[in-house]
């Protein structure tokens, strides 16, 4: 296919790359509506009492807090095989620079809304992963003290902050930056179907771990798409955690408009990335005794 | 990828995934308790659950106080069973979990922490004499603790005979390690503040308080010098000596050990239990690390029954420590800033000790029940104040018996298998112990390091056989304070003639158990044998407030 046929007439929408940006916008929708309806059941001030009751004390709780979680790790799934279709089939270049990158933030977006969904059980491993946050947000010359202040309050200020922005910043913007490049609100009945039916099956034939870490396990364990930044930081600096996450999306932003033997490099170099972080996500495991 | 089959697929995955949502609703439906979800303020679902009265200790560990986590942890917040349970500590007080239950923060983490450096955790004194029995150090004396020791890989003999024998009464070792008489009490904390479990009883939560009975101390203070025992009227016998012995049996011990009657300690007959005399500090510590019981203990005679030396009273305003404020708080007590109060060898004071509302002598306040007993002084009589008994310690002269074990036989069978308190489990190599036969009768007297005369028993008397080794005989005296105090003193006659003279001395020669101990020299017996020719002997000897009796039993 020419890139030329893959380029749409301004203001139409956006000519698919293939079928995982579809199935990520429906797997964000459902992720949307169940977390909506978490709502009202969940309070940052006892963050991990109220997760409990919605897990045990509440018709379908547990079923509910699945689908919110499955559908989410589905999402950020799609959105990293999008990526892949996009950067195959070279069709970044159907949307203008400033949306092209935008896009581009959508990865790292979902990254810390999954990050804020995480550090809101409020367990052991939460509380762990939310003091990491921290320690690397803070990292940022200049303005890290006070990004991490604004992603996560201040010390000892609760989870207030970070409800917040799981539910409501991130959330708009995630709907926002997709609609913005899709140029479609909704994306279809089959991509919406397909997703909810996964959902579902993942809600209800796994369960989503809360609550304190089983016995003997002497490394707390962050979200498991973080787990290969977790491992890193075992050895690097803090400020690791900020420097190759950044690093990945600049060289995924940077395809647009690279061509030859820069794309190839920048290709190469994400494709290390992602067996690196494959690498320290074993490692990480490992060291925790799975 | 939006073809059929993804279709079919996803919906079958869906309809089973419905059928286990629907299988796990059930099991959720019957697992919610009925009770409530808080307790002492807090979340705390296990109280939804465990809502039997049976279920609750009572006390100011009273379950709606402060549920059931703060002492079993688990997941309070859970609903079901097995996530509510994981992690639990079914031994509260576990030295090993205690930093997150007993000792938490808001609890009692200063007495966690000293129990922590306290002898009955550390069993440094039983290691380094142990090791010195078996002529592994110079000196009795060791910085070494029972923890260190039961994680080592590969144990010296003595470290095998302490695992085997001796680590099940270390505080650090978990009940479910145990497989002796003392498996019902619970380790660490639980040991002293939880009532004792017979095999196989089913009983309602027991109370966890201060309040210690003496069944507590009996599981490990009945062995080694059988303090316990002892302050019972009670002393162990072979299975056969029970039978020639003539004395009057009493039975069995809950282990099976044979026992026979004796005179039991005078404060017993007062109706005083092991912990209305012993401070927080003999039994927890105060934070320093003694090498030898003794050091521990603070507690002596004087304390109650005086003359108090220079720093032996004070009035309560002076006092620092702040656990005897914390257990008066507890107990709903207090005391005027003014009123005296006496202090142990190292300043704690003896709270249960009052000034005796008269203004005249004191009173000690039972610490089960708070009755009081009146204390008797310390006579201010010429038997107090001989000359040349300076030395002499309370007991050296009140100590009306003390048991004696004067054959002991300790062998390793290789060939056997014993429990290993290490890995609470049998292990090759199996300790042997045989005698001709218990004794009990007047204690020997030793000279301890800081010159005191004080009880000395043969506790140590023994031929130890260790692995591949030949065969090394020790005899080996132990200071002692036997806990078998009478009102009368022993007779003069029983020091002071030629016989008595050599018998108080033990069998000569030995070894102490302590640096600086050591039996009465040549010119030391010399001395106390000649008093008898002294005329003067029989005009100062008031015999008829002693106890001329023949040694009990």
């Amino acid at each position: 296919m020419d890139r030329e046929d893959l380029t749409p007439a301004a203001g139409s929408p956006a000519k698919p790359s293939g079928s995982f940006g579809r199935l990520s916008s429906g797997f964000l929708a459902v992720s949307l509506l169940s977390g909506a309806a978490l709502v009202p059941h969940y309070d940052p001030a006892a963050a991990l009492s109220s997760l409990e009751s919605i897990a045990s004390g509440i018709p379908l709780g547990a079923f509910l807090r699945g689908l919110h979680a499955w559908s989410s790790y589905g999402l950020l799934l799609a959105l990293v095989v999008h990526a892949v279709e996009v950067a195959r089939k070279r069709t970044e270049g159907q949307l203008a620079a400033g949306v092209w990158w935008r896009a581009v933030a959508l990865l790292p977006l979902l990254v810390l809304a999954l990050l804020g969904g995480f550090v809101l059980r409020g367990d052991a491993e939460a509380r762990a992963a939310a003091d990491v946050w921290r320690g690397m947000t803070s990292s940022i010359p200049g303005a890290g003290p006070p990004l991490a202040a604004l992603l996560l309050g201040g010390p000892g200020s609760g989870l207030g902050a970070a409800a917040l922005h799981h539910a409501g910043t991130f959330s708009i913007l995630l709907v926002i930056l997709t609609v913005e490049h899709a140029r479609v609100v909704w994306p279809g009945t089959r991509p919406s179907v397909l997703a909810a039916l996964a959902s579902v099956g993942a809600a209800g034939l796994l369960t989503v771990p809360l609550g304190p870490p089983p016995p003997g396990h002497g490394v707390l364990l962050g979200p498991w798409p973080l787990l290969g930044l977790q491992g890193m930081l075992v050895d690097l600096p803090a400020a690791a955690g900020w420097i190759v996450p950044l690093a990945g999306v600049l060289l995924l932003g940077s395809l647009r408009g690279a061509a030859g033997p820069a794309r190839t490099a920048a290709l190469a170099a994400l494709a290390a990335l992602a067996a690196g972080w494959a690498a320290f996500t074993l490692r990480i495991l490992v060291l925790a005794g799975h | 990828m939006y073809r059929t089959p993804a279709f079919v697929t996803a919906l079958l995955f869906a309809v089973a995934a419905l059928f286990a949502v629907t299988a796990r609703e059930s099991a959720r439906v019957r697992q919610t308790g009925s009770g409530p979800s808080r307790a002492g303020g807090a979340v705390e679902r296990c109280v939804s659950c465990h809502v039997r009265p049976d279920e609750d200790p009572g006390g100011a560990h009273s379950r709606a106080a402060l549920g059931c986590a703060s002492c079993h942890l688990g997941n309070p917040l859970a609903f079901d069973k097995e996530r509510a349970h994981a992690g639990m500590e079914p031994e509260p007080g576990a030295l090993s979990t205690v930093a997150s239950t007993c000792g938490r923060t808001g609890c009692h983490p200063r007495e966690a922490e000293r129990v922590a450096s306290s002898l009955m955790a550390r069993g440094s004194g039983i290691i380094g004499v142990d090791r010195f029995a078996f002529g592994e150090i110079p000196v009795p004396e060791t910085a070494d603790t029972m923890a260190r020791l039961i994680s080592r890989d590969r144990p010296s003999p003595a470290e095998d005979h302490l695992r085997k024998l001796c680590a099940g009464c270390h505080l650090g070792t978990r009940r479910n390690g145990r497989d002796d008489a003392i498996r019902g009490n619970g380790s660490g904390c639980a040991a002293c503040h939880v009532a004792r479990r017979t095999e196989g009883e089913k009983r309602p939560h027991p109370p966890v308080d201060s309040r210690i009975g003496d069944d507590r101390c009996f599981g490990c203070h009945s062995r080694s010098g059988r303090i316990a025992l002892t302050y019972q009227g009670l002393f162990e016998v072979e299975p056969d000596q029970r039978r020639t012995s003539g004395t009057e049996t009493a039975g069995a011990l809950e282990d099976g050990r044979p026992v026979c009657r004796a005179s039991a300690d005078v404060h017993l007959a007062s109706g005083l239990g092991c912990v209305d005399c012993h401070l927080h500090t003999d039994l927890m510590g105060d934070g320093t690390r003694p090498a030898h019981k003794e050091q521990q203990v603070e507690i002596t005679c004087e304390a109650c029954h005086g003359p108090a030396g220079p720093d032996g009273e004070a009035a309560w305003r002076e006092g620092t420590d702040p656990v005897t404020r914390d257990l008066l708080r507890t107990r709903k007590e207090s005391r005027p800033e003014d009123e005296r109060v006496r202090l142990g060898r190292r300043g704690t004071p003896v709270w249960n000790l009052r000034p005796s509302p008269g203004g005249k002598g004191w009173v000690l306040l039972r610490k089960s029940d708070g009755k009081p007993v009146a204390v008797k002084p310390t006579p201010r009589d010429r038997n107090h104040g001989l000359k040349g008994h300076e030395r002499l310690s309370c007991s050296a002269c009140h100590a009306a018996w003390a048991p004696l074990c004067t054959t002991c036989h300790t062998a390793l069978d290789p060939a056997g298998k014993q429990w290993d308190f290490s890995a609470s489990a049998e292990t090759a190599g199996r300790w042997t112990e045989k005698s001709e036969g218990f004794g009990a009768g007047r204690p020997a007297l030793g000279v301890r390091g800081d010159g005191a005369i004080v009880p000395a028993i043969p506790g140590m008397l023994m031929s130890v056989l260790p692995a591949g080794g030949g065969e090394r005989t020790v005899r080996l005296y132990a200071p002692i304070e036997p806990h078998s105090t009478g009102s009368r003193a022993r007779s003069c006659a029983s020091c002071h003639s030629r016989e008595a003279a050599r018998s108080i001395a033990g069998e000569l020669p030995w070894e102490g158990t302590r640096t600086g101990f050591r039996p009465l020299s040549a010119g030391e017996i010399r001395k106390v044998s000649s008093v008898a020719e002294n005329p003067a002997f029989r005009a100062e000897c008031r015999s008829d407030r002693l106890d001329s009796r023949p040694p009990t039993p």
